[in-house]
């Protein structure tokens, strides 16, 4: 067995309590943002009709910065931000990690974040 | 979508969020068929739905659990490096795969789930005994007792294994896969059913955020579908997770298990 998950240390408070808090935000900013998208959809339907293709990636982050927030933007920037609240909490873990020291699962929690990271690059060159 | 369809999207990621709370569920097991069987959405774009109910479920269900300080963290996140790496090829794999042959494989996961809930009645109706001799220490307070419980875990690699699988499963068919990984950390790890259930729940998003861009990126993902199913299943879950400290009924798990069943034979014939 590796050293690393022989570990002894029982306190890991500060990673638990970062992460349960950007977790936590996380949910209710996504929330808020496809709540908001529903409601706007529900006075002005016409992009919602005109709705054919998901957008890449960088279209929702563009059109946030832009200030366009049409409902089908908010609505896929909430679910954007949802997507990432996992990723979050895995860089959370690994500021928690630092701060105790822990080096073994700041390995272990980067590695999470490196094979997340890959999967996003993979889906950015799928949509080319 | 028509306002009725809206509606019925809306209650049917509720009751799917509540019952998924109260059965120990992640929610896409019953999402999924919800969209297929009653709204008749496409099995790719169901799936994609699921996921993101998933990463909602979880991300509100971990924050909790997190505070309560019943998750594993440290053990979470050395089985999420087997877990995600299952879900990417999982999801990968799914956009080759037909819709028809995804709804088989969804029906025989149905039928292995209720199976997995009926032996889990027999399975955890007596006491815990607890690891004192493993790695990865960790503490809880119960609840229901108030007591303080110490706990180690054993056979890391084994977990690995099953987490491994339960992420495949996930990635491929929308859902969190927290029905293989409780048992799998329960009994060949050791760790207490409260605690497993917690590190589980805390996994499931992170592992639906790593297929969750490929459906994205495949379009598979409808904004309004997604966000009201969603925004369902988490005021759903939510409500699950407050009645489920009041009720604990096995017999409510063996009518889910009947019902599971059920779908699961309705999607294999259709």
């Amino acid at each position: 067995m590796p050293d690393f998950i022989s570990l002894s240390k029982t306190t890991h408070h500060d990673a638990e309590r970062w992460t349960g808090r950007v977790l936590r935000i996380g949910v209710w900013v996504s929330a808020g943002l496809m709540t908001a998208g529903l409601l706007t959809a529900a006075i002005d339907s016409s992009t919602i009709i005109a709705f054919s293709s998901n957008p890449t990636l960088n279209n929702v982050v563009m059109q946030m910065f832009s200030g366009s927030f049409d409902p089908v933007t908010l609505m896929f920037a909430g679910l954007v931000f949802l997507m990432f609240t996992p990723i979050l909490r895995v860089i959370t873990a690994i500021y928690g990690f630092s701060r105790e020291r822990n080096w073994h699962f700041v390995v272990v929690s980067s590695v999470v974040f490196i094979l997340l990271a890959g999967e996003i690059m993979y889906s950015l060159f799928l949509k080319g | 979508m028509s306002i009725f369809s809206f509606i019925l999207l809306l209650a049917g990621g509720f009751v799917a969020g509540t019952f998924g709370a109260l059965l120990g569920l992640g929610g896409g097991v019953l999402l999924i068929p919800f969209l297929i069987l009653v709204l008749h959405i496409p099995m790719h774009q169901a799936i994609a739905t699921s996921i993101i109910a998933v990463i909602a479920t979880s991300s509100a269900g971990a924050a909790m659990n997190l505070e309560r300080r019943i998750v594993h963290m440290r053990l979470g996140m050395l089985l999420e490096i087997a877990t995600v790496t299952g879900a990417i090829l999982g999801g990968i794999t799914a956009n080759y795969l037909s819709a028809s042959l995804l709804v088989k494989l969804f029906s025989g996961l149905l039928f292995l789930v209720a199976l997995i809930m009926i032996w889990r009645i027999h399975r955890y109706s007596g006491l815990e005994t607890v690891l004192t001799d493993g790695i990865l220490p960790g503490t809880f307070t119960d609840d229901a007792s108030g007591t303080s419980v110490t706990y180690t875990v054993k056979n890391v690699p084994a977990t690995m294994l099953v987490s491994l699988i339960a992420g495949n499963v996930s990635g491929l068919l929308g859902v969190g896969g927290g029905i293989f990984k409780v048992p799998a950390m329960n009994i060949l790890s050791g760790i207490p059913m409260k605690a497993a259930t917690a590190t589980s729940n805390f996994m499931i998003g992170v592992t639906a955020a790593a297929s969750a861009f490929i459906y994205f990126a495949h379009g598979h993902l409808h904004p309004i579908i997604a966000s009201t199913a969603a925004l369902g299943v988490l005021a759903g879950s939510m409500t699950g997770v407050r009645i489920g400290r009041k009720i604990r009924s096995n017999f409510l798990t063996w009518i889910f298990a009947f019902v599971l069943l059920g779908i699961s034979l309705q999607l294999y014939l259709r």
